[in-house]
């Protein structure tokens, strides 16, 4: 019997399995092989180097990875005071509200996410949106010059991951058991103690799952600092486009790429660590 | 109650895919034996243009797009030169594929109206003897400034060094014509391969970085015109567009030196259907035509032929202006890959410099 | 008295409970807003605002390209995320008790895709693809942006296993259901919400995706993200507003009437 379910769980794991192993190592295996490999002109020779990897751990270039964490430290903050009450919070409300924010949150896709990278410069520009709101109330006399700054390239992140980070907590939130808070607090639990001793330990797999899903990318992304930051924060996936859409250094780019994919796999097994000692 | 709500979700994915669907239906309609498979930046042609050609030859232009000549590149070297009738790149990655066997000859018997090329833009380092491409649109970067804003004359790059435009300069996002403006700036040339002349170049670049506001390639126009910056460097292309909205602009021919692009038009040596991309050609390089062309496009006009078609208001954005030293110019041509990498790590150095 | 306050307290926070997630929706719709704004803009320069104008709807409707770009988009989204939710729910379900070499560290490899910048990503799935001789088309597309999906679905079924409470489960096996009933039955539907928020973002990052396609789709497949990215990089041309105001507006009629039939079917009830 155990061993039949066995083969029925192996069975249903594999196509999972498979295609990772085939589609997703098979890549990944061939961007190691090339970060090793030497450069040649416009193309590369399969000549075992180190170089690349030396190269990629100069001064210039090990910088845009501090920066890359930095920029994304910030924005999974940001992104988890933010969205984590955006996505509680609406689990709290009456279900014909929590349909409408659900279906509020699902219609932005529909809107190419370059286009609403521009929206946001339409409202940062001099003179633009912002400006004059803020103008009108007298906050400030003159244009601020938001656009092309450090604040701007997170408001932008914010924008981007806040959806993920809202739907791992509402999915797990809006299955909690209310009864519970409502019995800690009758038995006299302050409102930050009940939240802290039922709520979060409730919802702390979308938590991580929210984390996972912004952390990750926010390591990646590099539009949104291009695009809104005016290409002045040097993050480690801009370099690699300028290494592979400017400079034609191939083996190089697979190196940077290999240890930023070190790099964030770490710390996400470092965020992650907890459940694996659970799971055994 | 739960369940309902996402069977709708799935239900709503379905009829957008049915609308979308029956759009396409009613969309394309008849189409021709041959298709021309025409790989290029996207709107490089007015649209009238291309239906015109497909009414008059029975040929379906299926337009495809790229985003940069590198991908255009490792896409023509995986597809073996094949896949593509007609490409339409920047003279330095031609200068590659040709090298690597991707492209073909011309058939100029095919070509009767190829004399309509103005000679200036031929036997160039990408196609000395003008056998695989035909010119289409050149670029020098030029310096644009808002003479309202800006206190100072600009004649050159130096002037750009000017604390007088701090936070106010916005730069096209290409080191080669960058770092190119800072070795000029010592009378270098823009392809010195001489990695202490390309250093010293850099480290006169990172002075430059409290003068930036923005680094970026598309659509910088728009922000000289929005007031987001009040000097700038920028394409031929952005700076018809930005003159024509503004006619108050000043426009600078730098005097220390202009680099210079050439686009060009190529078969692929595998194509599918050559002969449709001799058609097309063929069918642009007609004087009218030609000129339709590059007052949608902004750039240089190549054909000879076309300049006097031109109308008054795009004349003298779209020719060589007089005053323009021609002695000056250089093309930006492929480094080796030491150079290459010191240009780079300087660009790097710089961007992670301004603020 | 006493109560009473309490009371006011726990209404004050309620009053926040419900504002801070419409004031979120409303931020989420500013840029949005400007998107559809500027669509009607007649001058083809963003900055420039020269009136109202509908011309670049009707230049919209004379492209048949975009729209089967849209067409392609569509397909694709819908079958990478329907095919990311079928292998990934069933290995989120099995993978506790199925015995594969290494399967713990194939299951932290499936995150990668989302780890690597898309430019190098791309490139190596065109290298990959040409390597095993996989035609660039569809399928490459497909493929590719499964790789991508998996991770989304994987993730919140798995979050939402942790949290699922098995004896209902249980019950329904004591009380004789199969196990495939008792699968059907039970935990599927608990765990649906999962799978579609799993596959509503996969769904959305592969009708989003731009630059993975630019490097594996062939030469008769666009996607509108190809359209997009690429008409942006040499001029935003308000088409390209227009097109995605029209989605938007084709969106939010389909979820009002889908709205209104689910009442009617309510109320029938």
């Amino acid at each position: 019997m155990s061993k039949k379910r066995n083969i029925a769980a192996t069975l249903g794991t594999l196509p999972m399995y498979l295609f990772t192993i085939v589609f997703v190592l098979g890549p990944l295996f061939l961007m190691l092989a090339l970060s090793f490999f030497q450069v040649d002109g416009w193309s590369y020779k399969a000549v075992f180097t180190l170089e690349n990897y030396i190269s990629a751990f100069s001064g210039t270039y090990l910088q845009t990875l501090t920066t890359s964490l930095k920029l994304a430290l910030i924005s999974t903050v940001f992104v988890i005071l933010l969205g984590y009450p955006f996505g509680l919070c609406t689990s709290f409300l009456s279900p014909r509200m929590q349909k409408f924010i659900m279906t509020s949150q699902m219609i932005p896709y529909w809107v190419n996410s370059l286009l609403r990278l521009y929206g946001w410069i339409i409202i940062f520009r001099a003179n633009g949106l912002l400006d004059k709101i803020l103008m009108g109330l007298r906050i400030t006399d003159e244009p601020l010059k938001l656009l092309y700054t450090y604040p701007a390239v997170v408001v932008g992140m914010i924008y981007v991951l806040i959806p993920f980070m809202f739907a791992s907590v509402y999915q797990v939130a809006g299955r909690l058991d209310y009864s519970l808070i409502e019995a800690a607090r009758d038995l006299g639990a302050s409102r930050t103690k009940a939240f802290l001793s039922v709520t979060l330990p409730l919802t702390l797999p979308g938590l991580k799952t929210g984390i996972v899903h912004t952390f990750i990318p926010s390591m990646g992304l590099f539009f949104i600092a291009d695009i809104l930051g005016g290409n002045k924060i040097v993050l480690t996936g801009s370099l690699i486009n300028d290494l592979l859409t400017k400079a034609h250094n191939q083996p190089l780019a697979a190196a940077l790429a290999t240890i930023l994919m070190a790099l964030t796999g770490a710390i996400c097994i470092l965020l992650l660590r907890k459940p694996e000692h659970e799971r055994q | 109650m739960k369940k309902q709500h996402f069977k709708r979700i799935l239900a709503l994915v379905l009829t957008a895919l049915l609308l979308s669907s029956a759009l396409i239906l009613t969309g394309c309609g008849e189409k021709g034996d041959r298709t021309l498979n025409l790989f290029t930046w996207a709107g490089m042609f007015p649209d009238e243009l291309l239906r015109d050609f497909e009414k008059e030859t029975g040929i379906t232009v299926n337009y495809i797009s790229f985003d940069t000549d590198e991908t255009m590149l490792q896409k023509l070297q995986v597809a073996e030169g094949g896949d593509y009738d007609l490409i339409i790149a920047d003279d330095y990655i031609i200068e590659v594929a040709i090298k690597e066997g991707l492209v073909q000859k011309l058939n100029k018997k095919k070509l009767p109206s190829i004399d309509n090329v103005n000679p200036l833009y031929q036997g160039q380092f990408y196609d000395p003897t003008d056998e695989y491409t035909v010119p289409f649109g050149a670029g020098v970067q030029t310096i644009v400034y808002n003479p309202a804003k800006v206190d100072i004359d600009i004649t050159g790059y130096a002037d750009l060094w000017d604390p007088a435009l701090k936070g106010k300069l916005g730069i096209i996002s290409n080191y080669r014509v960058i770092n190119g403006m800072a070795l000029k700036t010592f009378g270098y040339s823009y392809n010195t391969t001489d990695i202490y002349e390309i250093n010293r170049a850099g480290a006169r670049l990172t002075e430059l970085a409290p003068n930036i506001r923005l680094i970026k390639d598309d659509n910088i126009q728009d922000d000289l015109l929005s007031g987001e910056i009040d000097a700038a460097i920028m394409y031929t292309s952005q700076v018809t567009l930005a003159k024509m909205t503004d006619p108050s602009l000043e426009i600078v021919f730098p005097k220390e030196g202009i680099g210079f692009g050439i686009m060009g038009m190529f078969v692929p040596v595998n194509a599918p259907d050559s002969s449709a991309a001799h058609e097309f050609i063929e069918y642009v390089l007609d004087p009218e035509r030609g000129a339709t062309c590059f007052e949608w496009l902004g750039y240089y006009c190549t054909f000879a032929a076309s300049e006097e078609h031109i109308s008054e208001d795009f004349r003298s954005f779209l020719t060589l202006p007089d005053e323009f030293n021609k002695e000056d110019m250089e093309m930006i041509q492929n480094v080796t890959a030491e150079a290459e990498q010191a240009h780079l790590t300087n660009w790097t150095m710089f961007r992670s410099k301004c603020k | 008295m006493k109560d009473n306050k309490l009371h006011i307290i726990r209404k004050k926070r309620g009053f926040f409970k419900v504002i801070y997630p419409i004031l979120m929706t409303v931020l989420t719709y500013l840029p949005i807003l400007m998107v559809v704004i500027y669509s009607f803009n007649g001058s083809r320069i963003s900055s420039v605002w020269s009136g109202f104008s509908l011309k670049w709807y009707s230049q919209l409707f004379r492209d048949d390209a975009i729209f089967e770009a849209l067409g392609n988009s569509l397909i694709l989204a819908l079958a990478s995320s329907l095919i990311a939710a079928v292998i990934a729910t069933s290995a989120a379900l099995f993978i506790g008790r199925a015995k594969l070499p290494f399967k713990w560290a194939v299951e932290k490899m499936s995150l990668a895709p989302l780890i690597i910048p898309e430019i190098i990503l791309g490139m190596v799935f065109l290298a990959f693809f040409s390597l095993l001789g996989l035609p660039f088309g569809m399928i490459s597309l497909i493929i590719a942006h499964t790789a991508f999906c998996i991770p989304y679905v994987y993730n919140q079924v798995k979050a939402r296993l942790e949290v699922m409470d098995n004896t209902a489960v249980e019950a329904a096996r004591d009380l004789g259901a199969s196990p495939m009933k008792a699968f059907l039955t039970v935990t599927l539907p608990m765990l649906m919400p999962a799978i579609v928020s799993g596959m509503f973002l996969s769904f959305a990052m592969s009708f989003d995706d731009v630059i993975i396609s630019i490097f594996v789709t062939g030469v008769d497949v666009n996607t509108l993200p190809i359209i997009v990215y690429t008409s942006l990089k040499t001029g935003v041309t308000p088409k390209i507003n227009a097109i995605c105001t029209l989605m938007l507006g084709v969106t939010v009629i389909c979820y009002v009437i889908a709205g209104i039939i689910g009442r009617k079917t309510k109320d029938k009830k």
